[in-house]
């Protein structure tokens, strides 16, 4: 990918890689489009498995500091994902936690409400669609006749990216809008003055609700919690006002507030505004201001109809939570 | 912020502290902590010697943060927060450890009590050093008091003000003045009329020209903070707005509904009265039954409604001394009459009222004793051979036989109750009620006449039962520190509230309806939530309630308590990973 670039400013050194992810963080870098011409007239792609066929020894054998960039996707699972963040860590200038999963923990960071027995237990032998009659496990090492097989270990516990090496910034985001990455991306080309380090780039310090354009009104008391298809949507009244349980408030702003734009409450994929610790507790201590009760008794219904609180509220955010995990 | 130079002060408090927790140990501990600058103890840091050494290492050191472990903030965190100040440091630069009510006095293992003062002492040392300056503020005094309730307690607390040269707003929901002892005929226990002590206050009241009373008013909302309210009444004619700057709630008292008490019998039979009902006998001088003949039996019944879980858990503090008032009353008035008390314990605890009592007990009357919590006495109609009107059964507890008695009029001596409208002025005044309804308290026992908003005041049966003296005092109490406050002009008003960060508010609403005070309005046009900190008691709803983290509390701030946290299991992080090398 060595494309020159016009005004003959040496080209950034650009990676990307992912830990444990789904790889839509990847997806959506490619998601640029024809700009991604431009980010190639101006950076050159060292490193990126999922477009690029480069291997683990070609980035070993890079002198430290050889990369400017690395958007570093994915949360830290097993021990390959450690061993790579650790790697890039010492090969990159600036390392970017990319998306909710590195920044947060993200989708897999729910892993932590299991340890390792429980996952293998579903993955291996109970799940309804596993025929596993010997019973057989993943395993670290195996001696077969070629010689020995390694895998990577499996962590009891998922880990942010910060949460093993030292992270300059934090892009949030299931994945983050490929608008704000070109925003960041240019900015480093243009060579603008870079925010505070370890603060988070590309997304607001307001919350959705600035944004969102639905209405909203004092008058937040709720008698039932609905799941989005339990409700007749009139488009227009705030989620939390229809009873809906919309984690815009307790999220940054800077994707556009897309899913509530499609008619879905806000899952909180964008992490939260710069003063909260853990955004899941604060968005369960604002649920708790529009029950419509007084009663313990009557409390405890309607909290009772919210399906999967702890996955709700922490769906993106518990490994980097005050809670972390549950307890082994 | 600075580079903190934190000085740490442990109080042995004599040896009310010092003879569980290892002080010494624990000074030379945090001594070498980051950031210690000055780790001292001391017998007592809140005596003149023990305040002035925290002022000279102040100077001495230039110290920026202090922490004092000793007793509860409750006790001496003024005291300390003066020192500090005469020392020219912002007194909010300073936090308490509470290491005699939390852990000496209530622990008795003195190595773990150590080790437990030791992690409140971090954590305070931890908080403390994100602790930020806060400037004082004041706001002058509207020398006007509203007062609602025009019984004898809103009337004494009226005069006292009045005759004072300031003006009083008298608030009454009826169309005339005296409220329940206006219905009373004699006081107990010096049996002196009711009816001469009130009708000459009624008078002063209304002759007062710095008492203006509206009758037949209630209050739907009021609006503003100590020194500043303001009220619209709603008149026949017009609407007036009143400004004042402080207020009394005098609401009294309202009976217990007798026909809820069912084994009593009120309703069914006609000569089943309640206390009040036979105030008006007495007043008019004529007991007699509905029939019009004079009783030959007459039961007085205590306790109804009262320190009964089915009804009200409370005593009602008046009804055992006005029963014996009664028997006084009847024995003078029908000297052949039966006089039956069915009690259930004697509570003669005023001034004056024991002696009653014995006076009462020699003059003929029989006391027989019910089981409150099991037994109420039942009333039946009397059958055609029976010679009297009603036949209460009871098991009598003294004899332990279950017996009958006659009456031709049977007294209820009914319960206290809050009045039905305390609801609603504990809403407009921004006030909190207890689990019996009553209003509560600042402090049960150090501040019983205030309440937790400032310039609110209570007094009389509106804040738990009481008899006539008991009313007065707290309404001559609630007058002095309204005269008080009248009198320094100005009041420091609360520094920890509430804050909004315009930067980061979403414009959710969250905070608007959970603000207890309505404080939190929304600026339409900056489209974000604004705090009015005048009003605002620092309570902390919003900042939890709040999920982007815009709202926080003053001094209470997250990142305050989560150091503060994190300051106290680090010595317990300490200790259990101690605990597993050992085990290992």
């Amino acid at each position: 990918m060595n494309s020159s670039n016009n005004n003959n400013k040496p080209k950034l050194k650009m990676a990307v890689y992912w830990g444990s992810a789904c790889g839509g963080c990847c997806v959506s870098i490619l998601d640029v489009h024809e700009a991604l011409f431009d980010v190639i007239a101006n950076a050159d792609l060292v490193f990126w498995p999922i477009a690029l066929d480069t291997k683990y020894k070609d980035v070993e054998a890079m002198p430290n500091g050889f990369i400017d960039i690395t958007l570093f996707n994915g949360a830290i699972r097993n021990s390959e994902n450690e061993h790579m963040a650790l790697l890039l860590r010492e090969k990159s200038k600036l390392l970017i936690a990319y998306g909710s999963c590195a920044h947060l923990g993200g989708i897999p960071g729910l892993g932590n409400f299991h340890n390792r027995k429980e996952i293998f237990e579903r993955v291996y032998e109970t799940s309804e669609s596993t025929v596993n009659p010997d019973g057989i496990m993943p395993q670290t090492n195996y001696a077969a006749l070629e010689g020995n097989l390694n895998l990577p270990e499996f962590y009891d516990t998922v880990k942010t990216l910060d949460q093993v090496v030292c992270v300059d910034y934090y892009m949030p985001g299931c994945p983050p809008q490929t608008e704000r990455l070109l925003e960041v991306f240019m900015a480093v080309v243009n060579g603008s003055e870079l925010p505070q380090k370890k603060s988070v780039i590309g997304a607001w310090d307001k919350t959705q609700c600035d944004e969102c354009d639905r209405v909203k009104t004092d008058n937040k008391l709720v008698k039932k919690f609905n799941r989005p298809f339990e409700i007749d949507d009139d488009l227009t009244t705030c989620f939390l006002e229809q009873g809906v349980i919309c984690l815009g408030p307790a999220t940054r702003g800077g994707c556009g507030y897309r899913c509530i734009k499609g008619n879905a409450p806000c899952r909180g994929c964008y992490g939260p505004t710069p003063d909260i610790t853990d955004p899941g507790a604060k968005m369960m201590s604002a649920i708790g201001t529009l029950i419509d009760a007084n009663k313990p008794e009557e409390i405890a219904e309607i909290v009772d109809q919210i399906v999967d609180p702890a996955g709700t509220f922490y769906r993106y955010s518990l490994p980097a939570s005050i809670l972390r995990r549950k307890l082994i | 912020m600075k580079e903190p130079k934190i000085g740490v002060y442990i109080c042995w408090c004599g040896t009310n502290i010092s003879h569980m927790v290892d002080v010494k140990a624990i000074t030379e501990e945090i001594g070498d902590m980051p950031n210690i600058k000055v780790s001292r103890n001391y017998k007592y840091m809140c005596s003149d010697p023990g305040q002035d050494l925290i002022i000279s290492d102040i100077k001495k050191h230039k110290l920026n943060r202090i922490v004092v472990a000793a007793c509860s903030p409750r006790i001496h965190e003024l005291t300390f927060r003066k020192a500090i100040e005469n020392a020219g440091l912002n007194p909010y630069l300073f936090e308490m450890a509470n290491i005699r009510e939390q852990v000496s006095w209530v622990h008795t293992d003195i190595e773990a009590a150590t080790e437990k003062a030791k992690s409140l002492v971090i954590a305070a040392i931890s908080k403390v050093t994100h602790h930020e300056e806060l400037e004082r503020r004041t706001v002058d005094i509207n020398p006007a008091t509203l007062i609602i309730g025009g019984g004898i307690t809103g009337m004494t607390a009226a005069l006292d003000i009045a005759e004072s040269g300031f003006k009083v707003y008298l608030i009454e929901r009826d169309n005339k003045l005296g409220g329940v002892v206006s219905k009373v005929d004699l006081t107990f226990p010096y049996m002196s009329s009711a009816q001469q002590l009130i009708k000459s206050l009624i008078n002063k009241v209304s002759n007062n020209k710095n008492i203006e009373v509206f009758f037949n008013t209630k209050i739907k909302e009021i609006n503003g903070y100590v020194g500043n309210f303001e009220t619209k009444l709603k008149l026949q004619k017009k609407a007036r707005e009143l400004k004042f700057g402080n207020m009394i709630l005098a609401t009294g008292l309202k009976p217990t509904d007798p026909e809820s008490i069912h084994e009593i019998g009120y309703g069914r039979l006609p000569d089943v009265v309640t206390a009040l009902e036979f105030e008006q006998m007495l007043i008019k001088g004529n007991i007699k039954t509905k029939a019009g003949k004079e009783p030959n039996n007459i039961l007085i019944v205590h306790c109804v409604g009262s320190r009964n879980e089915k009804y009200n858990p409370y005593c009602s503090r008046t009804c055992c001394m006005t029963a014996l008032k009664y028997s006084n009353q009847i024995r003078s008035a029908l000297p052949k009459t039966s006089i039956y008390h069915a009690y259930s314990d004697m509570r003669a605890f005023g001034k004056g009222c024991e002696e009653f009592y014995s006076q009462t007990g020699r003059k003929n009357a029989v006391f027989l004793m019910y089981d409150q919590k099991n037994d109420i006495p039942t009333l039946r109609r009397a059958g055609k051979n029976d010679r009297c009107n009603i036949i209460a059964h009871m098991y009598e507890k003294l004899s332990g036989e279950d017996i009958e008695i006659p009456a031709d009029i049977v007294i209820l001596m009914i319960s206290m109750e809050a009045h039905e409208n305390v609801k609603q002025v504990a809403h407009a005044a921004g006030v909190s009620i207890c689990s019996n309804g009553f209003f509560m308290e600042k402090h049960p026992k150090l501040d019983p006449i205030a309440t937790t908003t400032d310039g609110v005041y209570i007094a009389g049966t509106c804040q738990s039962p009481k008899d006539i003296p008991d009313s007065v005092s707290q309404a001559r109490a609630a007058a002095a520190r309204i005269l008080t406050s009248i009198s320094v002009g100005k009041v420091e008003i609360e520094l920890t509230t509430a804050v909004v960060n315009e930067d980061i508010c979403g414009a959710c609403h969250t905070c608007i309806n959970v603000c207890p005070y309505s404080a939190i309005s929304f600026d339409e046009e900056k489209k974000v939530s604004v705090v009015n900190e005048v009003i605002c008691k620092g309570c902390g709803t919003c900042s939890s309630a709040c999920p982007t983290g815009a709202i926080s509390a003053r001094h209470f701030t997250d990142k305050q308590i989560l150091s503060q946290i994190e300051g106290l299991l680090a010595v317990s992080n300490k200790l259990s990973e101690k605990l597993e090398m050992e085990e290992v």
